[in-house]
């Protein structure tokens, strides 16, 4: 096992190497780099940038360099903890990323403990209740939610919460709290606004949970165990609790890998349209502007994420399931 | 305006007895001038303050005191606080003439030498003087730097690349001579982005390699990781940018919220230059605050009456919505016109690659054609409600240099005289779908490329398709994106592309007509010709049809001539060839900018213009003179 841990830690460094490559090229791909963006943005508003101050900026953000050097540049810093500057913000990006990934946290974690609440009684009932009434109707329910633009959902709520609960619109905390210390008022303020960004980015993932789990249930329920169990006279609902409950739950573990990074990234329309303050807005913007750094760093993490929650899940998988377990030991 | 009169103005402006003003204190400052951490009111301001007369601008006088709230896009939108405040050394005033603000006055030598007079006593936003050091500065520390400023002097600096010698003869004075005219000088000063003169030379010493020990310089470099101490000057003076809470500022408002945040605070300037009449000083309104939100959020938060006073982020299609919530959330809709010479416009390019597109567009008869055949009624009935007008790419009604025929020549929808130009030009085979051919046989079908960033283009382009099949003449519209938009025009592939008309459109004769020449590569219908003017020479290639040469030799007169006779006469040759030869084809102009103001907000002109230069958006009303009626009766009236 510490062999398999070991191995599966050395071969990260190359991947997120060759990651790191990837992610700067199709960042450096769109014709021209963030000046560029930076001034056609503003003489689209009809301001106008003196020639030599762009001059002096392209020098200065190292521009003028070749793209190796560059790349060279950023990786080597990134290994020292420095992720490079963003030019949106003209600050170094770690003190822009910095508030805004709790928040993030906070969010997701409210969402999945959201999504789960609602998807595991709903999918126990309908996989025990198959073809039954209740099974249909909330089987409906969840493909509406599933079905339902993300974005479309946010902006009715926001109309709703704003017009007949008097939420201002958008963000996650009324206008006076930003920036101000944590009070129980603040805290209040935060949870008036989560409720909207967790039922939006949680409806989809319940509607899909329900059926995964639904499905993964059905498969289990069938099988002889289960009616030897029964046979036995072993009570239904400790049955279903020990044994074929557990079974199905394997997909969802082997899921973590890429909810990490989903739950990072996944809910950046929402959010746009949302104003959280979280980081998927961020990143859509950075790539936008061709802020680069501040991309390149939101997308090393993101992958840093994913290779991580791989190992992670892969792990947990070999804990929790005895099968593969010995399989992996048999090898 | 009339640079002459401006300066018989502001020599009554300084000369009407500012001290028979009896000041009156702030009552939001009470606190820190008792704990003695500002002096009274009489130290703050200059000795003679610039005093705003309220009922002669159409205004109210106000009350102190109060938050306004408005909505921004993107943290680096600090900067448009900086254009709202529009405190400037001179400013265009709501009749867009030049008035001196900052400075107490100016004056003028055969337009190429200024004197510029400070006022006395006035201050920095931290209480330190501003006087000509802070001019020396700039122009011995930072413009003639080759570590701050290795690219050279800013354009306006320049005439025909001579700079200008600079003396400041004692603190509060300070002259710009150069040996021909400089025209570009003071509308450079009063830009909504200026050209700034001055730094706050006090504050940014520390930064300067001249002034800072080595050693200490390094460490500060090191802490901000930047790569020399250039760069952290640079960083730490951006005045425009306004980013930095430490760096004194001349603005209304002061920034208060170290970036990044999702909501910055500005709070009064207790230094300000301005009082009203009754003494009290500017602003009125206490404290900004700008919350960031999505600009797609705009919007909505604006209909939910989250923002006191909006403009940005607003566009005529959330007319209807935003008129909605008027009544419920207490604010009112106003609609001004925005003031660039075309809300949008087709630019033929004339440099295309293409020899024999390019001698069909370079062909006056084929624009003309191309104009005539655009029904602009409809396209302002249907997008625009009919509230726009319908108009060439030129000067609007409100600008003194306009005239009707430059708005209407080849504007009207008159298919019969399009088809004509167009037979006449020989253009008359066509294939099976009655589609005239190029002389060598290709269909005219002509690709009109945008940036692809609204459907109001491609809407307005499906209408203009209408109109040009019915004179033989195949339109397809191919959206792009911005920086490929561009590229391929500066490269000359494109045959027409859609953007917007002249920035300025509201024009008086002492502002260049620079627009109407070829004088920059962003100029869509002649990149070329712009790029060689503009690189003098090492790139590009030179103008070769004889009315565009005409433009240039006229903005090289117009640089010369001294004399709003002279002037006027030039611009309106200028304009007048712009109306005859179609080199842009405007469709439509003066589209309104829906301005949300909350009712408890006062001082906000009903009828107003929304334009960047001259005009700084919200600044050239002054939003210093806002002011709020809910503020909880803090005795202003005392």
């Amino acid at each position: 096992m510490l062999n398999y841990i070991a191995h599966r830690l050395l071969i990260m460094i190359p991947t997120l190497l060759a990651i790191s490559f990837i992610v700067f090229v199709i960042i450096q791909l769109p014709p021209g780099d963030y000046l560029e963006t930076y001034v056609a943005e503003l003489e689209s508003q009809g301001e106008n940038v003196d020639p030599q101050k762009i001059a002096f900026l392209r020098e200065q953000y190292g521009f003028d360099r070749p793209f190796l050097e560059q790349y060279a540049t950023w990786v080597f810093g990134m290994l020292q903890g420095d992720f490079g500057y963003s030019f949106e913000y003209s600050l170094p990006v770690s003190d822009v990323v910095g508030d805004r990934l709790w928040l993030t946290v906070l969010v997701s974690f409210a969402t999945i403990i959201f999504t789960w609440i609602i998807s595991f009684p709903i999918g126990v009932y309908s996989a025990t209740h198959q073809y039954g009434w209740g099974d249909y109707s909330l089987t409906f329910l969840g493909f509406i939610g599933l079905a339902t633009p993300n974005f479309l959902l946010a902006l009715v709520l926001l109309y709703v919460a704003n017009v007949y609960f008097g939420t201002s619109v958008g963000g996650l905390m009324d206008e006076q709290f930003i920036d101000a210390p944590w009070t129980w008022a603040k805290f209040v303020s935060v949870l008036e606004h989560l409720w909207i960004p967790v039922i939006v980015i949680g409806t989809s993932g319940t509607a899909g949970m329900i059926r995964r789990l639904r499905a993964n249930l059905l498969d289990e329920l069938q099988k002889q165990y289960v009616v030897t169990a029964r046979a036995k006279g072993l009570p239904s609902f400790r049955l279903l609790v020990k044994y074929p409950l557990r079974m199905s739950l394997n997909p969802f573990i082997s899921d973590i890998g890429s909810l990490l990074p989903q739950v990072i990234s996944g809910a950046a329309i929402v959010s746009v349209v949302l104003n959280l303050p979280t980081t998927g807005p961020m990143l859509l913007d950075a790539l936008r502007s061709q802020d680069m750094y501040l991309a390149g760093s939101f997308l090393m993490f993101l992958a840093s994420l994913t290779v991580v929650g791989v190992l992670v899940s892969d792990l947990l998988l070999a804990v929790l399931d005895p099968r593969i377990r010995f399989q992996g030991g048999s090898r | 305006m009339k640079l002459l009169a401006f300066v018989f103005a502001l020599i009554l402006i300084g000369g009407g007895g500012a001290r028979a003003l009896e000041l009156q204190e702030t009552p939001g400052l009470l606190d820190d001038i008792a704990n003695g951490r500002l002096p009274p009111v009489s130290e703050r301001v200059p000795l003679d303050p610039s005093i705003v007369d309220m009922v002669a601008e159409g205004k109210t006088v106000g009350r102190h005191g109060g938050t306004l709230r408005t909505l921004m896009g993107a943290a680096k939108d600090t900067r448009i606080i900086t254009v709202y405040g529009y405190a400037r050394l001179v400013v265009f005033n709501p009749a867009l003439d030049l008035v001196p603000d900052l400075l107490e006055a100016v004056e003028i030598e055969d337009g190429r030498s200024f004197t510029l007079r400070l006022r006395r006593g006035h201050k920095w936003s931290d209480g330190h003087p501003f006087t000509s050091e802070d001019f020396r500065y700039y122009w011995e520390d930072v413009a003639n730097d080759e570590n701050v400023s290795p690219y050279g002097l800013t354009r306006a600096l320049l005439v025909d690349g001579e700079r200008p010698a600079v003396t400041f003869p004692d603190e509060t004075t300070v002259i710009y001579t150069w040996s021909k005219p400089n025209p570009y000088f003071l509308p450079a000063l009063a830009g909504a982005s200026p050209t700034y003169i001055y730094r706050p030379a006090h504050y940014l010493k520390q930064f300067h390699g001249r002034y800072q020990d080595p050693d200490k310089l390094a460490a500060m470099v090191e802490e901000a990781s930047k790569r020399n101490w250039a760069s952290l000057h640079q960083r730490r003076a951006r005045q425009y940018r306004n980013d930095n809470i430490a760096l004194p500022t001349l603005q209304p408002w002061v920034l208060q919220t170290k970036p990044p945040s999702q909501r910055f605070i500005f709070d009064r300037n207790p230094y300000y230059h301005r009082v009203d009449s009754a003494g009290r000083q500017l602003p009125y309104i206490d404290r900004l605050i700008a919350d960031i939100v999505g600009s797609s959020l705009v919007p909505l938060k604006t209909g939910a009456g989250e923002t006191d006073l909006q403009a940005r982020y607003l566009r005529f299609d959330n007319y209807t919505f935003l008129k909605e919530g008027e009544q419920r959330n207490d604010y009112k809709v106003r609609l001004w016109p925005q003031m660039i010479g075309a809300q949008l416009a087709l630019f033929p390019n004339l440099n295309n690659n293409d020899p024999v597109w390019r001698a069909v567009l370079r062909d006056v008869r084929f624009r003309r054609a191309l104009s005539l055949a655009i029904n602009r009624y409809e396209i302002n009935q249907v997008v625009y409600f009919g509230l726009a007008l319908e108009s060439n790419n030129t000067v609007l009604p409100r600008s003194p240099l306009f005239r009707p025929e430059y708005q209407k020549a080849w504007t009207a929808f008159d298919l019969d005289r399009a088809n004509a130009l167009l037979d006449e030009m020989g253009l008359t085979e066509r294939d099976d779908d009655d589609i005239r051919l190029l002389p060598d046989g290709r269909p005219l079908f002509i690709v009109v490329e945008t940036a692809g960033e609204s459907t109001e283009q491609t809407d307005v382009l499906e209408l203009i398709g209408d109109g040009w099949a019915k004179a033989g003449i195949k339109l397809f519209a191919k959206p792009s994106q911005r920086e490929v938009f561009r590229k391929r025009i500066f490269a000359g592939e494109t045959i027409v592309s859609i953007w917007s008309g002249l920035n300025n459109g509201i024009p008086s004769a002492d502002m260049s007509p620079q627009e109407l020449a070829p004088t920059s590569q962003q100029q869509l219908q002649w990149p070329k010709w712009g790029q060689f003017i503009e690189t003098k020479g090492k790139a590009g290639e030179a103008p070769d049809m004889p009315k565009v040469k005409e433009l240039a030799n006229l903005l090289k007169a117009w640089e010369n001539a001294v004399g709003i006779d002279k002037r006027s006469a030039i611009w309106h040759r200028m304009l007048k060839i712009h109306a005859e030869q179609q080199f842009t084809i405007g469709l439509i102009n003066a589209v309104l900018q829906p301005v949300v103001v909350a009712n408890r907000v006062h001082n906000v002109p009903v009828k107003g213009l929304w334009n960047w230069d001259p005009g700084a958006r919200f600044g050239i009303f002054r939003p210093d003179t806002f002011w709020l009626d809910d503020v909880a009766a803090q005795s202003a009236e005392k």
